[in-house]
């Protein structure tokens, strides 16, 4: 695994946008209301009937059900909504950077911090 | 009138909570202990320092404003302040407290001199605030709090120089509140960190020592850096430093370090500064 770059492009980088916001718009809405106990509960039970309720493509289903972090945030998903997702099917920030990086999750947990040095230029 | 006595600059994230309470009750990760010992002359600063007030400026993480609305500047104007239950229930806190009064006054002057926030009597706060809280102060908490929310989580967020802008305005705001109190101001943002991508979990304590070493001085440089490359070389989260440029503009050139501490314990670099007014 080589060190961190300095890319803020994809795959090393996904800057929020606005246009993300517009593409994602239904998944992160879906995602946040995950915020409340009730409707954890309610996704648990069920997750595609409840996901329905949220007007997602079938393939952004397809994405929640195979836990499949990375494809979330190309979909316009922010990081802070994924991660409610993932923490009500009891995983968390470390799945979704080892999932970003395919790395296995104990290799990331162990890999960090990942050190890197360097100023500002002119600095 | 009232007077700005101080304030200081320190990270967030959500791990700082957990591994707090996870600590207190009886088993702190080494690597947060650092932490925990680092952070406890803030607290005697703080609790020396005997607020009236306590200015917060902050970034929320989706977890009170959604994107239906997610305002680029929101001020708190409440009788209290609870946590946002962020998805894994509330932690045993009590609410922090707010004075309306004040709140309005601020909110008063900061519209009338050009910045035109959003008014929330509604804001449930995440761990932006109560994740380094109960570092720095036990319940009950030590003063009512004002809370500023810039957003940090979507681009566009506003530049440097504007959130420098907007500490000179709060500090113009506080001193012209008619009643001797005393008042801090405090900004919140993490330091090095990236929470998605392949770079995942870097952590640049050299450009981190650097930021507290020259934020005292230097602030002129500092905001002229593109947020850019402070996001290319600490991190795309990194850019939530610039909050703390709003802490150092609510500051005058009269001030001393009181205290700096720096760790970097696993995925956020974790670093405190502080200052006292001199005239204060």
């Amino acid at each position: 695994m080589p060190e961190p770059n300095r890319s803020l492009a994809p795959p090393d980088s996904y800057i929020y946008t606005g246009p993300m916001s517009t593409i994602g718009r239904n998944l992160n809405r879906f995602a946040l209301s995950l915020k409340s106990p009730e409707n954890r509960k309610k996704f648990l039970a069920g997750e595609d009937a409840y996901m329905r309720r949220f007007a997602l493509s079938e393939r952004v289903m397809a994405q929640v059900a195979a836990r499949d972090w990375t494809g979330l945030i190309k979909a316009g998903g922010h990081l802070q909504a994924i991660l409610k997702i993932a923490a009500t099917v009891g995983q968390g920030l470390w799945h979704i950077g080892a999932h970003n990086a395919d790395v296995p999750v104990e290799d990331m947990i162990a890999m960090c911090p990942r050190r890197v040095t360097g100023l500002p230029e002119n600095f | 009138m009232a007077r700005v006595i101080g304030g200081f600059g320190v990270s967030h994230s959500p791990s700082m909570g957990y591994e707090y309470d996870k600590g207190v009750a009886g088993s702190f990760d080494p690597r947060w202990r650092v932490w925990y010992d680092g952070m406890q002359p803030v607290k005697k600063w703080l609790a020396a320092a005997k607020p009236d007030h306590i200015v917060i400026v902050y970034n929320d993480h989706l977890n009170h404003f959604t994107f239906e609305a997610y305002p680029t500047l929101a001020l708190g104007v409440a009788e209290e302040f609870p946590q946002a239950d962020e998805g894994w229930g509330l932690r045993p806190f009590p609410s922090l407290a707010g004075d309306t009064e004040f709140g309005w006054h601020v909110a008063n002057h900061l519209v009338r001199h050009e910045f035109d926030l959003t008014i929330c009597e509604d804001m449930k706060l995440d761990h932006g605030v109560y994740s380094w809280m109960p570092y720095v102060a036990a319940p009950p908490w030590p003063a009512p709090v004002l809370p500023l929310a810039v957003n940090m989580i979507r681009h566009p967020i506003p530049t440097s120089q504007r959130l420098r802008k907007l500490g000179v305005a709060l500090r113009a705001a506080i001193e012209s509140f008619p009643r001797d109190v005393r008042v801090a101001v405090i900004a919140t943002g993490g330091m090095s960190h990236q929470i998605s991508g392949t770079r995942f979990g870097m952590a640049n304590e050299e450009w981190d020592r650097a930021f507290l070493a020259r934020i005292e001085r230097d602030l002129d440089r500092l905001v002229e850096i593109p947020q850019e490359e402070i996001m290319r070389i600490g991190g795309t989260e990194a850019s939530e430093l610039a909050i703390w440029f709003a802490m150092r503009g609510a500051l005058s050139d009269n001030i001393r370090r009181a205290y700096d501490f720096y760790t970097f314990p696993q995925i956020t670099g974790c670093g405190v500064v502080v200052f006292d007014e001199k005239a204060a």
